[in-house]
C-alpha cells in the first residue's frame, strides 16, 4: 500500500479530523491540534495539508452556511473517508506491530 | 466611534483577494478574519496587525494561487530570475555590499521615520484636537518675567462665560504645583508618593478622548471627591480587586472615592497622568471655595473654540479680556496667548509645562540624518549596479546574437535592480524588528512593529523600492542594450561610460559624510558643555525631599536639628523649585522704580548658598541672627544690579524696596550669578527671597535640599529616613539627586548625540562600502593596464598612487563643497542656545581626515593585492 503512506503531521491532522467529527473545519482542527499536540500549527500549513489529503482521497470537504463570525463567510468542513480511515488503521497495525517488537525492558523496577 | 473595529487592515485583505484563487478565497478569507478577531480580542490591534501579516503569506502556498494563463510570460519571468541568481552566486562579494548596504541605509531610514511619526502624532487622537487650544500667560516687563503654560483659577470659566459664542468648553487642571502628593489605600496599608496626579474640570472626559474603561464618563467628575485612575494604577494599589467605589486618601486627609478607572494615557500625549480627581474637590483645601485670585497662576487651562470661530480672530479679543479681569498692577504686564494642543509637544517651551516637552529642531536634524543615510546607501546602489553592469557586456552579446529582444534585455537589468532593492528592503524590515526593542530604549518610546502596516509606510516602500531599483537598473539597461553585438563579442570592451555622473555621486557622498562627522562631533561637544559647564553651584551630593503639603512646614527646625546631628549630613535648606531648573515670578518694586515689575523668584530658607556651593559677592546671606531678615532683606544676584543699574555688587547693598510704594526693606546680599534654569536660557536678574513662615510649605516651598557626604551615601540617607521618620512617621520618605534630576533637562540634546553619533557611522559605514565597491572596479577593469606598466617597471607605490589619485580629487572637491555648507547649517543650530561651543577648525579637519583615512585604507586594501598579482596572470589572455 505505498500509496497511503501519511507524514506525521497528516496522520496528527486525519486523526483530528476523525475525532472532531461533525465539527472540523480549519479553525477548530487548529485549536485542536493545540490543546492536543502543545504545537500551534500555521493556517497555511494545515490548509495545505487539507488540499493534499483531499487530493489523494483520505479527505472529503463540503462548505456549511455561512455564519457571522466571520464576516459573513462559509467554512469548509472535513470528513474523514472510508478510504482515509483504511490509511489510519494501517499505519496505527504498522506502528503497533513494530512497537511490539520492542525489546521488553522494565523501567519500573529501577 | 464608527471605526471599523473588528476588520484587518484593508490593504492586506484586498492584496490577498486579488493573488489567491477564486475557489479558495472565501473559506480562507473566512479563516483569517475569525483568526483576526480572535487575536483582536485578546491581545490588541497591533498584535493581530502584526500576525494578519504573516498569515496573508503564510497561505499564498501553491495550492491558493491564482493559476497563471499566460505562460510565456510566467516563462521569462523564470528566466530573470534564474539569470538574477546566477548574477548574485557569480559575484559573492559585489552582491552582499550591494544588498547590505542598501538594507542597513533603509534601516536607518525606516527607524528614524518611525520615531518622527510617533513624535508627529502627539494629541492628535483627540477627535477635536484642531479645535483645542492651552491658553498661555506672558507676564514680563522688559524681557523680565514668565511665559506661563499655567494661569489663574478663574481665568478659565470665566473667560468661557465672557465668550459663549467662541468657547465651548474649558478645561483645567491643578495639582497644587506640587512634584509628588500622598497617596493612601487604607484598607491594605499602600500609600505611594504620586506624581502624575492632577485636579480637572468634569469637562475633561468630554474635551479630551481617554477611554473611560469603567464608570459613566458623563457623570464620573461630577461631584467633590470623586476620582479616576488608569488601569496600571489600579492594579497598584487594589491587585485584583475591584477599584470602583474604593477610598483613596489624599494627603492623608482628604477621601477620594474611585468614580472610574480610564486607560493609560496614550505615550503620544504631552500630558501624562495617573489620577484625576474632579475639580471640586479643590474646595476642602480652599476653605469651600476656589482661589479667586488673578495672580497666582497655576491652573493649566484649555479651551475648544466651536467650529465655526477663528482662532486668531478670537485672541485678539484676549486684550480687552485681560485689561478687564487682571489687577491693576499687573494688566500692563500680562497678555495671553492661544496655543494650539498639537503644537504643545514640538514647539512648546514655556515656563511651568505639564512635563518637559520635545523640540521640533530634533525632528528636523533627525529628517536630515534619515534622507542623507538613505541618500547615501541609494546611491551607493546606483553606483555599484551601475558598475557592475558594465561589466556583462559579452553575456548581453550572446544574448542578442542568440535572438534577445531589446525589451527583454531590458526589462532583465530593470528586474534584477528591482528585486534586488525589494531584497534589500525585506532584510531592512527583519534588522528593524531586531533593533526596534534597543532603539525604543534609547529614544525612551515604545513604538511598534506594527506601526510599519500602515498605508503611508507601505506605499513609501514600495515606492523607494521602485525608485532606487528604476535608477540604479535604468541605466544600464539602455547602455547595455544598445551595444553593437559584434564588436562586443570580438571582445572589444565597453567604454567606461558614465564615469563623470559616478564621480558626481561620490563626491556627494564624501561630502555628505564629513558634514555628518562634523555635526556629530559639535553635537556630542554641545551636550558635554551643557552638561559639565559649571553651573554656578554644585549640584553634587545634593539630595532633593520633596515636602509640599507634607506637613513638614511645623516641624522643618525639628527635623533640621535631627539631620544635623548626623555626622554624613553637612547642611539643610528649603527651596521653592528644583534649583537649575525652574522659577517663581514676583512683583517687586525696587528704588527708582514707580511701580512694582515682575521679577524671577526663589524662595529659600536659611544656609541657602552654603546647602548649594553660592558664592557671595557682596554683603551678607540670610541670618538666624536677624529675624527680620524674612521681610526687611533681599538677597540678589548679579545680574540683578546689572539689570537695576547699581554699578558695583557693593554698591547695590542697601538699595531699598517698596512694597504697595511703602517702604520694605534693603538688598543685604549679591551672589555671583548660577544657572538658575536650564542653559538653554542665559542668566537673568532673580531674587533669592526668604521665607520662613510654616504656611509656605503649603504653597511655594516644595523641596527641602540636602547637602550629605559623598563619601557615605547610604549612612546618610538612612539618617535622613530616620530623621523624617521621628517628625512625619506617616508619610513615605522620598528624594532624589539633584545631578541625576539636572541631566534630564539637558536629555533632548543627549538623545540628540547618541543618535547622530549611531546614524552618522552607520552613514560612513555605508559610504566605505560604495568606496570599496568602487575600487574594485575601477581596479579590475585596468587589471591589464597595470599589468603592462608593471611589466614596464613600475614600483607598487606608483600603482597605489595611480589608483588612489582618482579618489583622492573626489575627496578634495567634497570637503571644499562640505565645509562652507556644514559651517552654515551648524552654525544656524548652535545659535538657538544661549550656551553654545565655538565652531572650532578642528572638526572639520578631523571630518576630513577620517574620510581621507578610511577611503585610502579601502584603497590600499585593495590595490595591494592587485600590485601584486604576477603581470604575466593578468596579460596572458590576450
Amino acid at each position: 500500500m505505498k500509496s497511503t503512506q501519511l507524514g506525521e503531521f497528516e496522520e496528527l491532522v486525519l486523526l483530528i479530523i476523525g475525532a472532531l467529527g461533525d465539527d472540523a473545519y480549519s479553525i477548530s482542527i487548529k485549536n485542536e491540534f493545540k490543546t492536543k499536540t502543545g504545537r500551534n500549527p500555521s493556517i497555511g500549513a494545515l490548509h495545505s495539508a487539507f488540499n493534499r489529503l483531499e487530493k489523494k482521497g483520505f479527505l472529503k470537504s463540503e462548505e456549511g452556511g455561512a455564519t457571522s463570525e466571520r464576516g459573513g463567510r462559509r467554512k469548509r468542513y472535513y470528513t474523514l473517508t472510508a478510504f482515509g480511515r483504511k490509511a489510519l488503521d494501517y499505519a496505527y497495525e504498522l506502528r503497533s506491530s513494530l512497537y511490539q517488537t520492542l525489546p521488553n525492558i522494565n523501567l519500573a523496577n529501577e | 466611534m464608527s471605526r471599523r473595529v473588528d476588520k484587518p487592515p484593508k490593504w492586506l485583505d484586498r492584496l490577498f483577494g486579488w493573488l489567491c484563487r477564486s475557489e479558495e478565497l472565501e473559506v480562507l478569507r473566512g479563516d483569517l478574519y475569525e483568526l483576526y478577531a480572535e487575536r483582536l480580542a485578546q491581545k490588541g490591534r497591533a498584535w493581530a496587525n502584526f500576525f494578519y501579516f504573516f498569515e496573508v503569506f503564510d497561505l499564498l502556498r501553491p495550492f491558493a494561487l491564482k493559476r497563471t494563463r499566460n505562460t510565456t510570460q510566467v516563462n521569462m519571468f523564470k528566466t530573470y530570475l534564474m539569470v538574477a541568481y546566477r548574477n548574485v552566486i557569480n559575484q559573492k562579494v559585489f552582491s552582499f555590499i550591494n544588498i547590505s548596504g542598501l538594507a542597513i541605509g533603509l534601516t536607518c531610514f525606516v527607524l528614524i521615520a518611525l520615531f518622527i511619526q510617533d513624535e508627529l502624532s502627539y494629541d492628535k487622537f483627540h477627535e477635536n484636537s484642531n479645535r483645542i487650544y492651552r491658553l498661555v500667560e506672558n507676564f514680563e516687563s522688559e524681557g523680565v518675567g514668565e511665559h506661563s503654560a499655567s494661569l489663574p483659577f478663574p481665568t478659565g470659566p470665566t473667560l468661557a462665560g465672557e465668550y459663549p459664542a467662541e468657547v465651548k468648553q474649558q478645561v483645567r487642571f491643578f495639582n497644587f504645583q506640587s512634584p509628588t502628593v500622598a497617596l493612601a489605600y487604607k484598607e491594605a496599608n499602600k500609600a505611594f508618593n504620586e506624581s502624575r496626579f492632577f485636579f480637572a474640570d468634569s469637562s475633561f472626559l468630554s474635551m479630551f478622548d481617554y477611554a473611560l474603561v469603567q464608570g459613566n464618563p458623563r457623570t464620573a467628575l461630577d461631584n467633590p471627591n470623586a476620582l479616576l485612575i488608569t488601569e496600571s494604577m489600579a492594579q497598584k494599589y487594589f491587585g485584583d480587586e475591584d477599584p470602583m467605589g474604593k477610598i483613596l486618601e489624599f494627603q492623608g486627609q482628604q477621601p477620594l472615592q474611585v468614580t472610574g478607572v480610564l486607560a493609560d494615557a496614550p505615550l503620544n500625549a504631552h500630558f501624562q497622568f495617573d489620577f484625576i480627581a474632579s475639580f471640586s474637590s479643590l474646595k476642602y483645601w480652599y476653605g469651600g471655595t476656589l482661589p479667586r485670585t488673578w495672580y497666582w497662576n497655576p491652573c493649566w487651562t484649555y479651551v475648544l473654540l466651536e467650529h465655526e470661530t477663528d482662532a486668531t480672530a478670537f485672541e485678539a479679543k484676549l486684550p480687552d479680556f485681560v485689561n478687564k479681569y487682571f489687577p491693576d498692577f499687573i494688566r500692563e504686564d500680562v497678555t495671553m496667548e492661544l496655543q494650539p494642543l498639537e503644537d504643545i509637544h514640538l514647539h512648546s517651551k514655556l515656563d511651568y509645562e505639564i512635563a518637559a516637552n520635545s523640540n521640533i529642531n530634533n525632528i528636523y536634524i533627525f529628517g536630515a540624518i534619515a534622507v542623507f543615510v538613505l541618500f547615501i546607501a541609494a546611491v551607493n546602489f546606483i553606483n555599484l549596479s551601475t558598475a557592475k553592469a558594465a561589466k556583462r557586456g559579452k553575456e548581453v552579446g550572446v544574448r542578442k546574437s542568440l535572438g534577445s529582444k531589446k525589451s527583454q534585455l531590458i526589462t532583465q537589468f530593470i528586474f534584477e535592480s528591482v528585486l534586488f532593492t525589494f531584497i534589500a528592503i525585506v532584510v531592512a524590515l527583519g534588522l528593524v524588528a531586531l533593533l526596534l526593542p534597543a532603539f525604543n530604549n534609547l529614544i525612551g518610546k515604545s513604538i511598534a512593529f506594527g506601526t510599519l502596516f500602515q498605508p503611508q509606510f507601505i506605499i513609501g516602500g514600495i515606492a523607494i523600492g521602485l525608485i532606487v531599483g528604476l535608477l540604479s537598473g535604468i541605466y544600464p539597461a539602455f547602455i547595455l542594450s544598445n551595444v553593437r553585438t559584434v564588436s562586443v563579442l570580438k571582445g572589444e570592451r565597453l567604454k567606461a561610460r558614465g564615469v563623470q555622473f559616478r564621480k558626481v555621486l561620490v563626491t556627494a557622498q564624501f561630502a555628505i559624510s564629513m558634514f555628518l562627522i562634523v555635526g556629530t562631533v559639535v553635537a556630542i561637544s554641545q551636550s558635554k558643555l551643557l552638561l559639565n559647564e559649571d553651573p554656578g553651584f554644585e549640584s553634587e551630593n545634593v539630595l532633593l525631599v520633596p515636602v509640599i503639603r507634607s506637613g513638614m512646614g511645623q516641624h522643618y527646625e525639628g527635623f533640621r536639628n535631627r539631620a544635623l546631628q548626623s555626622p554624613y549630613i553637612k547642611s539643610v535648606t528649603a527651596v521653592e523649585e528644583v534649583i537649575g531648573e525652574k522659577h517663581q515670578v514676583n512683583n517687586y518694586q525696587y528704588e527708582g522704580m514707580d511701580r512694582s515689575k515682575p521679577f524671577p523668584r526663589f524662595f529659600v530658607r536659611h544656609d541657602f548658598t552654603e546647602t548649594m556651593g553660592i558664592k557671595l559677592v557682596a554683603g551678607r546671606d540670610y541670618d538666624r541672627e536677624f529675624v527680620t531678615d524674612d521681610t526687611l532683606a533681599h538677597v540678589v544676584n548679579e545680574a540683578m544690579v546689572k539689570a537695576m543699574g547699581w554699578g558695583s555688587p557693593q554698591e547695590a547693598i542697601g538699595k531699598k524696596f517698596y512694597h504697595r510704594n511703602e517702604l520694605m526693606g534693603k538688598v543685604v546680599g549679591v551672589v555671583e550669578d548660577y544657572n538658575f534654569i536650564s542653559k538653554h536660557h542665559n542668566i537673568g536678574p532673580i531674587v533669592i527671597d526668604l521665607n520662613t513662615m510654616p504656611g509656605a510649605f503649603n504653597l511655594f516651598i516644595k523641596y527641602m535640599a540636602v547637602r550629605v557626604d559623598g563619601e557615605n551615601l547610604q549612612q546618610s540617607i538612612s539618617d535622613l529616613d530616620k530623621a523624617w521618620a521621628s517628625v512625619l512617621p506617616d508619610r513615605p520618605f522620598d528624594f532624589f539627586f539633584l545631578d541625576d534630576r539636572l541631566k534630564h533637562v539637558y536629555a533632548a540634546e543627549q538623545t540628540l548625540g547618541t543618535i547622530t553619533v549611531i546614524f552618522s557611522v552607520l552613514a560612513i559605514i555605508v559610504a566605505c562600502l560604495g568606496v570599496f565597491g568602487l575600487v574594485t572596479f575601477s581596479v579590475e577593469r585596468r587589471t591589464k593596464e597595470l599589468g603592462i606598466r608593471k611589466v614596464l617597471g613600475i614600483g607598487n607605490a606608483q600603482i597605489i598612487g595611480l589608483v588612489s589619485k582618482e579618489f583622492l580629487l573626489l575627496i578634495l572637491l567634497a570637503f571644499l563643497i562640505s565645509i562652507p555648507a556644514s559651517y552654515f547649517l551648524i552654525e544656524a543650530w548652535l545659535t538657538g542656545f544661549a550656551y553654545r561651543v565655538d565652531l572650532q577648525v578642528w572638526p572639520f579637519v578631523f571630518a576630513g581626515a577620517v574620510t581621507l583615512i578610511i577611503c585610502m585604507s579601502t584603497v590600499l586594501f585593495h590595490t595591494r593585492k592587485v600590485a601584486k598579482i604576477n603581470p604575466a596572470v593578468t596579460l596572458k589572455y590576450e
